[in-house]
């Protein structure tokens, strides 16, 4: 049986037996070769489950939605655990509410190629889970041009990488779709959408773009699990990652940790350690 | 007005002049796939996608537009006229987009100065689709992949030459000196039309939705149907038909200017009345009223269904929401 097949069988044994109001997952994809996301509430909804390299979301920020409903069950790869373990840290989520279907990931393919966050995954196996679909899949092979790209954007001096953000960000629409589509992101009010003062401008020019993300890459520190939803859902192609990544990275290098992979470890900057570095402060 | 012939070598001496004379944009390729650029060559024009990423749109209705500029005095200074321009490459579905936001914008008794202003100073010059993404339904809402409407100027390619028809006088005075075409033109561009047209199967009966739709304002369908759209507002922003602005005074390197900027009905701030209440707070009112405004309230407006069937919507939602779906489970729900 593979792996969609028992991934149905479950989904439809937990909605008859009523464990569960509802199991998230993703159905088959639309013509933009991207799986919707499936709410199945009966047996019969759960038939269309699918697991497969077109589920370009991050379920966990769907839980959100659904958290007053009861008990729900969910698809999770990798980064949908990790970021489910920061809603839980975040208590967003309560444990009791949630059954975790755990699942190994093969990586979302995007335009043809594996997309540019699954190129570097180091987690595509779920870190919390009630019961695991199938057998784990073995971290990939980092992509290395990826990885020789973002050692070069290390690289450049403090003006080079400015320069580069901001070519990048020049090109953002500010729909706002890498922040809807994100489980870490969830203020009720987002300072964006703050107008009494209006903290942010309107107009679409360089310093209200970089604002944002600026603004949303510091609320992410320690808290993002490097899913790239965001970059796969970006309308216009903004390389989110390479800031994404680099961040993390500078997270995990300064506090030694790594967004989600430990319910007992707070992220790195809602908790205070004796020895965190505070070499800004000295 | 007549169709003319004109030759791959002819067109690339046109584009060549126009781009001399006046602001001529044309897609051009990128990361991405294609965006509108502003070009100076004829050779840089890229016509291999189906669409651009983004929608010509804003070639009438731009995503800022400057209202006012005020002196350092505090004294309002009208804006400079907009230029010349040129639109060339533009597709079927996004001229017809045009089409509507310049019906919509230019009404009796309400138009808008700024849309009818740089209309008049924009030609557009439209390449029929020889053909189709999957996403495509230009067929189904009442367009065509060889339409004309909205533009000055289509062209069919036929290989080595193209079928150049006039749609207005703007058009005609480009392509005035050229020879008229013959039967055969005619015939093999008819042909391309028949054959492009049957690739696209899907349709939508918007008919139908324009009776259905104000009887279903209240139905459970648009929470069903929006709890896997994520409310983000790309859909809004790549659409060519979505026209809703708001107006904001900024100062922008010490410069204070009153800007219309595109906004979106996904967004919370939307809504939100000056009072603070909110009548769209929940994320389904306002999935609904984006299919009702695209099937319902602008037919009643402007009596035309705002929606083109670019699949630019398709293409772009993070969630993979198809909108032909939602039509069809909109139609079915009771």
């Amino acid at each position: 049986m593979d792996r969609s097949e028992k991934l149905r069988q479950r989904a439809r044994e937990l909605l008859e037996k009523k464990e569960v109001v509802m199991v998230i997952g993703f159905g088959p994809p639309s013509d933009s070769g991207i799986s919707p996301v499936l709410f199945a509430t009966t047996p019969e909804e759960a038939e269309n489950l699918t697991a497969s390299t077109s589920c370009a979301q991050n379920l966990a920020n769907y839980l959100l939605k659904v958290r007053d409903r009861g008990r729900v069950a969910v698809v999770a790869r990798g980064c949908d655990a990790r970021s489910i373990t920061v809603l839980l840290q975040e208590n967003q989520l309560k444990r009791e509410n949630l059954h975790i279907l755990g699942i190994g990931c093969e990586g979302v393919i995007e335009n043809g190629r594996k997309s540019t966050a699954c190129a570097v995954c180091r987690h595509p196996n779920p870190t919390i889970y009630d019961e695991l679909i199938g057998e784990p899949v073995p971290a990939p092979e980092p992509d290395p041009e990826i990885l020789k790209a973002d050692q070069e954007f290390e690289q450049l001096s403090p003006d080079e990488r400015w320069e580069r953000l901001s070519a990048e960000l020049d090109r953002c629409i500010r729909c706002y779709a890498c922040r809807q589509v994100c489980p870490n992101c969830y203020c009720p009010v987002c300072f964006v959408d703050a107008s009494m003062p209006q903290l942010l401008g309107r107009t679409h020019n360089l310093s209200d773009n970089m604002v944002y993300h600026i603004i949303r890459a510091l609320h992410m520190a320690g808290r993002c699990v490097e899913c790239g939803a965001c970059h796969r859902a970006c309308p216009v192609g903004i390389d989110l990652m390479r800031f994404n990544r680099r961040v993390a990275k500078t997270v995990r290098e300064r506090f030694g940790c790594d967004a989600g992979t430990d319910l007992n470890q707070a992220p790195a900057l809602t908790g205070f350690k004796p020895d965190d570095p505070q070499e800004f402060i000295q | 007005m007549k169709p003319r012939i004109i030759t791959r070598k002819q067109l690339s001496e046109l584009l060549d002049r126009l781009a001399q004379e006046v602001c001529l944009y044309a897609p051009v390729r990128d990361r991405t796939g294609t965006s509108w650029a502003k070009i100076s060559r004829a050779d840089e024009v890229c016509l291999e996608a189906v669409n651009t990423v983004e929608p010509a749109k804003g070639f009438v209705f731009p995503r800022c537009e400057v209202l006012l500029r005020f002196d350092p005095q505090g004294n309002p200074v009208e804006p400079e006229p907009p230029p010349e321009q040129v639109v060339f490459g533009i597709r079927p579905c996004d001229a017809r987009g045009i089409a509507f936001l310049v019906k919509f914008y230019t009404q009796e008794g309400r138009t808008d100065p700024y849309v009818k202003a740089r209309r008049q100073k924009t030609t557009l010059i439209g390449v029929a689709c020889s053909r189709t993404a999957p996403t495509c339904f230009c067929l189904g809402v009442g367009g065509s992949p060889q339409g004309s409407e909205g533009l000055d100027l289509l062209l069919v390619d036929l290989g080595d030459e193209l079928l150049a028809e006039p749609v207005t006088d703007k058009g005609e005075k480009l392509v005035a000196d050229l020879p008229a075409a013959g039967e055969k033109h005619l015939t093999a561009a008819a042909e391309q039309k028949k054959k492009v047209e049957a690739e696209i199967s899907l349709r939508i009966d918007t008919g139908r939705l324009r009776e259905l739709l104000p009887g279903l304002y209240e139905s459970g369908v648009w929470q069903a149907l929006a709890l896997t759209c994520v409310n983000c507002g790309a859909c809004t922003f790549l659409c060519p038909t979505c026209h809703c602005f708001d107006v904001t005074d900024e100062t922008i390197r010490g410069r204070t200017v009153r800007c219309r900027v595109w906004d979106s009905c996904q967004f919370t701030l939307y809504s939100r009345h000056a009072s603070g209440h909110n009548p769209r707070l929940d994320p389904a009112s306002r999935y609904r009223n984006r299919i009702m405004d695209k099937f319902y309230y602008t037919v009643e407006q402007a009596g035309m269904v705002s929606c083109v069937g670019c699949g630019r919507c398709i293409i772009s939602c993070p969630a993979g929401i198809d909108i032909r779906q939602t039509v069809r489970k909109v139609q079915d729900a009771k």
